[in-house]
């Protein structure tokens, strides 16, 4: 199959991953459109026979890395991610936790986002650990310890039930 | 329970080998609490995949599918170079100076990149960024910045799907029709300033003429968009 057909195919699942990462639909899609951008100026260095997915959610990735920290050296502070840190036994965050029952979205914002990415990786896109770390080009412990903090914070922020 | 937190998630996310996999699965059959906390763990996975899953249904925007498509059209660097000639084969400037003129007929200006208004069997439709605003853009999601600002979304008595819209340079309301965006109202804006107030008054009137039940919440407005604006 043609690269760009590949790419086409790819598109709702990466739109997908973009909406876990992003802060909103727009955003998500910004994302979307910088990666193809990115990737068909560089799509020499894509190697026919490997996985165009993995590649273009590493592409994704890592330009949706570059503009948060960017953000953060312009000053735009997230103050969630860093409240996020010590959400577990916070008295303050029992109480968030409560209001934000329900809301998958205010929860996933309010993880890191090294452990974001983790979550959308395995959790919703289905990726073996091992992909998940090819991905994001970390080791495979690194992946399950960062996936299981994001996890005990979202089971605790959207209620036992989750 | 015998099993570690982080074996038990390994198993929720299919990453063990059989033998422990069966291992606790017949183990969860006995332990409460093991089943519980597998359980607890495949709720979440559900939950997420749940919410996030209408994304991956949703209609691609066409700004995005429109990068790759047409990079398909350039098929190879000898087909690029043909077409680059053809392009500049003189037979085609009588073609390209037919259509400026045709263009110049229907009032429209080719040169001018990203028009928001464009004609379509004598009707006014939306075009550029306009179209763009109206096809994704969400009123309870909208950056403070946009360019065009959505109001508010809803049925019109027609049954068709409307959405008005504020601009510095247009407002107006927008109609579902055949794929397009026929614009049903269109004022004109009076600069960015105070654009907001000029056309406000005018539009909400507007829509409450044209309304049928109630204006779309923010679940609906997405549904929706998610369905591509038809039935």
């Amino acid at each position: 199959m043609r690269f760009e057909e590949e790419l086409v195919e790819l598109l709702p699942r990466l739109r997908r991953f973009a909406r876990g990462l992003a802060r909103s639909a727009s955003d998500a899609d910004d994302l979307c459109q910088a990666a193809i951008e990115r990737a068909l100026k560089s799509r020499e260095q894509w190697q026919d026979g490997t996985r165009l997915d993995s590649w273009m959610y590493r592409i994704t990735r890592n330009l949706w890395i570059d503009e948060r920290r960017a953000a953060g050296r312009r000053g735009v502070h997230s103050p969630i991610d860093e409240a996020a840190t010590q959400v577990a036994g916070d008295g303050a965050a029992e109480v968030e936790a409560g209001a934000l029952r329900g809301d998958v979205d205010g929860a996933m914002a309010r993880l890191p986002d090294e452990q974001r990415e983790v979550v959308m990786l395995v959790l919703v896109e289905g990726y073996a650990y091992r992909e998940a770390a090819e991905i994001l080009e970390v080791p495979i412990g690194t992946v399950t310890s960062r996936l299981a903090r994001g996890r005990e914070t979202l089971m605790h922020l959207l209620g036992e039930a989750a | 329970m015998s099993f570690d937190p982080a074996t038990v998630a390994a198993f929720v996310d299919g990453e063990l080998d059989d033998l422990t996999a069966r291992r606790i699965a017949r183990e969860a059959e006995s332990d409460p609490a093991l089943a519980a906390e597998i359980a607890r763990h495949r709720a979440l996975k559900a939950r997420l995949t749940a919410h996030f899953a209408p994304v991956a249904e949703e209609v691609v925007p066409e700004r995005l599918r429109a990068l790759l498509v047409d990079a398909r059209a350039d098929t190879s660097l000898a087909d690029r170079r043909e077409a680059k000639r053809a392009r500049f084969a003189p037979i085609h400037w009588g073609a390209i100076a037919a259509s400026l003129v045709l263009g110049l007929t229907l009032g429209l200006k080719p040169w001018l990149p990203a028009a928001d208004v464009t004609s379509a069997n004598g009707t006014l439709v939306a075009a550029g960024p306009l179209a763009r605003a109206l096809d994704t853009q969400l009123a309870s999601n909208q950056p403070a910045d946009a360019a065009v600002r959505i109001g508010l979304s809803f049925r019109d008595k027609q049954g068709r799907t409307c959405r008005s819209f504020e601009g510095a340079g247009l407002s107006g309301i927008g109609c579902r029709e055949d794929g397009r965006w026929a614009l049903e109202r269109a004022l004109r804006g009076e600069g960015r300033r105070n654009y907001r107030q000029a056309s406000s008054g005018a539009l909400a009137a507007d829509v409450a003429a044209m309304l049928a039940g109630d204006p779309f919440d923010a679940a609906a407005e997405r549904a929706a968009r998610n369905r591509g604006w038809s039935d």
